[in-house]
């Protein structure tokens, strides 16, 4: 481990006289250009986007998509707006649905172009019906293209693997711990945490 | 070659520059390739590796691009001399090349003061280079040409000096003489001179080329292009050649005189092969010196080259000249 | 203070040239008038706002709970510091008590991100003092490696390598993933004998210290006068630093050193900026050999827009980031939105050296004075 108390490398040159300071500066020289040989020899840290993916971190926060719910095949979202509402730079639209057993989202209307990708909509869901995806592959050339719908936002969910962070899960995480069962760590929670 | 001998001088003389120019070409452009990639694996990276199998068409690829280019001419810019530049820029940097002896014979123009042509040729690029910054009335390209004739004036001094070394050494300014009389020891390995004279002629070579550490002239983060910014497609494309062209000639100086030239184990024919690439060693040397230092503002550029290389210069031809008289024997 | 208006443009030897917003070197969007005669420079005009986004007004137009992630925008180089800022003060109006593990991990973030700016100031003021195509450029990629290095560690943490939207009112917003302790304490160890090569890249070099030695010389009288923070201050000789003098979430449990130079050139706000890549990576070992257990956040997860109310005060929150003091002034009536808030950029700041030092410069030197002085615009103009 180095020595943090060791004071940077500093010129003592000036002090060592005309021939000790032509030597200091040779070698200070010769020094540098060791390093950038030394540097030739280790291996190139490029990734050959994009013959070859980089992996993605399981929070990674990618493009955004609805889900459906992975028994019943139903859509999670209920339209209750909570997206809608946080969304620091107002992307989001939805428009609520009644129906008799549960509501639904009429029209949903992301506008990925201008999202900050901050995952506060991902945060509030009470459903985990938005989530966000391990990948950000949505680059066109036509920005009404980007301006993503329901049908969209549902199909770009089928098509990529989600991050790990869902609603529950975030704010299981940062919610304090009950104080009657009291085990430890609120990160232990179930769904595991990657 | 008796055929070739047949023919009168004068075709000879033009096949042979017909030849040299072509080859100077084609090897300019993959010299660019060669530093891109160098310059890259000293950084931690690749270079150019799509275009073609590991890059190998992107000459290509950027000199079409720059045939393609739109030539803009700034609309108040002084149209001759702004149109004129490269080629005057260009032509003394390929004309270096005229006396560079590739193989015992073979060589456009083997003068009896070659070392002395070559140096004063290759001062004339300034020419060309003053004139492309005042033809774009830019203050930026002006600033630039200023400071780049300060420095190229500075510096040619000390080059020479370093380069009259080994013309001392063999006794002619010949450049076949020279690279003859390394044929038992080469320049370099000669005690504490060769090794001095090297250094120094490395020092003022990359000066005087305008190349990192001393490029305050084209500095890209104050003046971004130097005195190029106004110059696009392919007059840009010249412009650049011609750098690339005066810094190859150097490095084929540089392995003329110090470094034994076409000497190397192996058939005869084999000479012109190593003679390439010390050369390219030289030029590598370049490269890797450029990629490793950030640059030094033009006040101390002209402060060592006045204060420092020439004087030391001057010491070592002294030097060398006593070292000669002491080591002839007296008839 | 040479008044930069009474100079005389009309001398027929000066010549004003542009450094206009758009440069390679301007580091971000500033705009220098410079007069020079010659090489030297007589005077400065320096012209700002061409990045102002408005974030004051955007402030009182978004809650609590959405605005940290717009404030990691102001100095987007260090978004850690930024959002701290506003969340501090937020919290001390509330008085909301922020638990241990939290204040843990916003030092370590703080840290991490100090290590991460630096290494970017270190690469773009090489790159500028040695171009883009010479020697610059390879200490430049070298520093862009490690910092991505660091940029690595943040996405497995947040999901986000730039902006984050770490922190909240209360505390945190994400915990650390497995195996994250592992991963950062090898980074910090590669980043740590890496910064050894730089130096000896840097140090001794004689054209680095033409370069930097004597240029850009900050008394410390000026220093003190002109209201610059940081690096800057400290390289003059004035030994201050927000997280010794005034110390923040939990800074007063670790074991640091404040480097101080007396010299106050550009040499010594590159040896400060140096020690302190070695003390963060101190700080930062020392939070993960004791990091407690328990909550990440006081407040439960933010559920709704209405679910953070601070009752009337006003708090001013400093945060010590990579570029001296951030400070966040926040006036809170009650409701969910803040009523005013007035953002104390460090680069705002210490821009209004500037005048002072470039006056007598030569043009190269410009470039250096402005790469160890390291504004980000974004915090400059909001």
């Amino acid at each position: 481990m180095p020595d943090v108390e060791a004071p940077v490398r500093r010129t003592r040159a000036a002090e060592r006289g005309t021939f000790g300071e032509a030597w200091a500066i040779a070698r200070a020289l010769v020094w540098g250009m060791r390093i950038t040989l030394v540097n030739m020899f280790r291996k190139p840290v490029t990734v050959h986007y994009p013959t070859v993916e980089r992996t993605f971190p399981n929070r990674f926060r990618g493009l955004l998509a609805l889900t459906y719910d992975k028994e019943t095949g139903e859509e999670n979202c209920i339209g209750c707006r909570l997206c809608e509402f946080i969304c620091p730079p107002a992307v989001i639209k939805v428009e609520m649905l009644k129906a008799e057993k549960r509501n639904y989202a009429k029209t949903f209307t992301l506008e990925l172009y201008a999202c900050e990708f901050c995952e506060l909509c991902v945060q509030v869901c009470p459903t985990d019906a938005i989530i966000m995806m391990k990948s950000f592959d949505l680059s066109t050339s036509d920005r009404r293209e980007m301006l993503l719908d329901k049908d969209r936002l549902h199909a770009i969910g089928l098509q990529h693997e989600p991050s790990w962070a869902t609603g529950n899960k975030l704010r299981d995480m940062q919610a304090p711990p009950k104080k009657v069962a009291g085990e430890g760590h609120a990160a232990a929670a179930p769904g595991g945490d990657a | 070659m008796s055929g070739f001998s047949s023919l009168p001088p004068a075709l000879q003389a033009t096949i042979m520059s017909a030849a040299v120019l072509g080859a100077l070409i084609g090897i300019l452009a993959y010299v660019t390739l060669l530093e891109r990639k160098f310059a890259a694996r000293l950084q931690s990276r690749i270079g150019p590796y799509r275009v073609g199998p590991h890059g190998l068409l992107q000459p290509i690829a950027d000199g079409v691009k720059l045939l393609l280019k739109e030539d803009l001419i700034p609309a108040s810019a002084d149209r001759p001399v702004f149109n004129l530049a490269p080629i005057v820029f260009l032509v003394p940097c390929l004309l270096i090349f005229a006396t560079i002896p590739f193989a015992p014979g073979i060589g456009v123009a083997d003068l009896n003061a070659g070392v002395l042509f070559f140096l004063a040729i290759s001062s004339l690029e300034i020419v060309g280079l003053f004139m492309a910054g005042w033809g774009s009335n830019n203050k930026y390209a002006l600033l630039s040409a200023m400071r780049a004739v300060n420095q190229i004036i500075s510096y040619d001094l000390p080059f020479l000096f370093s380069a009259l070394v080994p013309v001392m050494l063999a006794g002619s300014l010949r450049l076949s003489d020279i690279a003859a009389a390394q044929a038992g020891l080469w320049f370099i390995a000669y005690p504490v001179i060769g090794q001095l004279a090297f250094l120094a002629f490395v020092i003022t070579a990359v000066a005087a080329e305008n190349r990192a550490p001393f490029d305050i002239l084209e500095a890209e983060s104050e003046l971004v292009a130097g005195f190029r910014v106004e110059y696009s497609g392919m007059k840009f494309a010249i412009i650049q050649l011609a750098e690339y062209a005066h810094v190859l000639g150097t490095s084929f100086l540089g392995a003329l005189l110090f470094l034994g030239a076409w000497a190397g184990p192996g058939p005869a024919w084999l000479g012109p092969v190593w003679f390439l690439f010390k050369a390219l060693f030289v030029f590598l040397l370049l490269t890797w010196v450029r990629w490793s230092f950030v640059r030094i503002r033009v006040d101390q550029i002209l402060r060592v080259s006045w204060k420092l290389m020439l004087p030391a210069t001057l010491l070592l031809l002294f030097a060398t000249a006593a070292v000669i008289v002491w080591r002839t024997p007296h008839a | 203070m040479p008044d930069v208006r009474a100079i005389d443009y009309a001398g027929s030897e000066r010549l004003t040239m542009n450094m206009g917003p758009q440069h390679p070197s301007a580091h971000g969007v500033f705009r220098a008038i410079l007069t020079l005669e010659g090489e030297t420079v007589v005077g400065v005009d320096a012209v700002i706002g061409y990045l102002h986004r408005c974030h004051e007004k955007l402030a009182e137009n978004l809650a609590y709970v959405q605005y940290p992630t717009i404030a990691s925008k102001t100095d987007y180089v260090a978004a850690m510091s930024s959002e701290l800022a506003y969340v501090m003060a937020a919290e001390q109006i509330a008085k909301v008590e922020v638990p241990k593990r939290a204040q843990y991990l916003r030092v370590l973030v703080g840290e991490l991100q100090r290590i991460a700016s630096h290494c970017l100031w270190l690469g773009t003021w090489c790159m500028d003092m040695g171009g883009a195509l010479g020697g610059g450029a390879t200490i430049f990629l070298y520093c862009i490696r490690e910092r991505e290095l660091v940029l690595d560690l943040f996405e497995a943490l947040v999901g986000a390598r730039l902006l984050y939207g770490f922190h909240q009112v209360g505390g945190v917003r994400y915990d650390l993933p497995e195996g994250w302790t592992d991963l950062c304490r090898r980074t910090i160890d590669l980043i740590d004998s890496r910064v050894d090569e730089y130096e000896h890249m840097l140090a001794d070099n004689p054209f680095f210290d033409m370069r930097t030695k004597g240029v850009g010389v900050i008394s410390r009288e000026l220093a003190q006068d002109v209201g610059i923070s940081g690096p800057l201050l400290r390289g003059s000789g004035v030994d201050f630093d927000l997280r010794r003098a005034y110390p923040y979430s939990s800074y007063e449990d670790f074991e640091f050193r404040v480097p101080v130079e007396t010299a106050g050139d550009c040499y010594a706000r590159y040896h400060v900026r140096m020690v302190e890549f070695r003390q963060s990576a101190r700080i930062v070992r020392q939070v993960l050999d004791g990091l407690p257990e328990g909550p990440i956040s006081s407040r439960p997860g933010v559920k709704s827009l209405a679910q953070v109310k601070v009752p009337k005060g006003e708090a001013y929150a400093r945060v010590e980031g990579p570029r001296g003091e951030v400070g966040c002034y926040l006036v809170a009536d009650g409701s969910n939105k803040p009523y005013r808030m007035k953002w104390r950029g460090a680069s705002f700041s210490n821009l209004s050296v500037l005048p002072h030092i470039l006056v007598g410069a030569s043009v190269a030197d410009v470039v250096a004075i402005m790469g160890s002085v390291d504004p980000v615009f974004g915090e400059v103009d909001r």
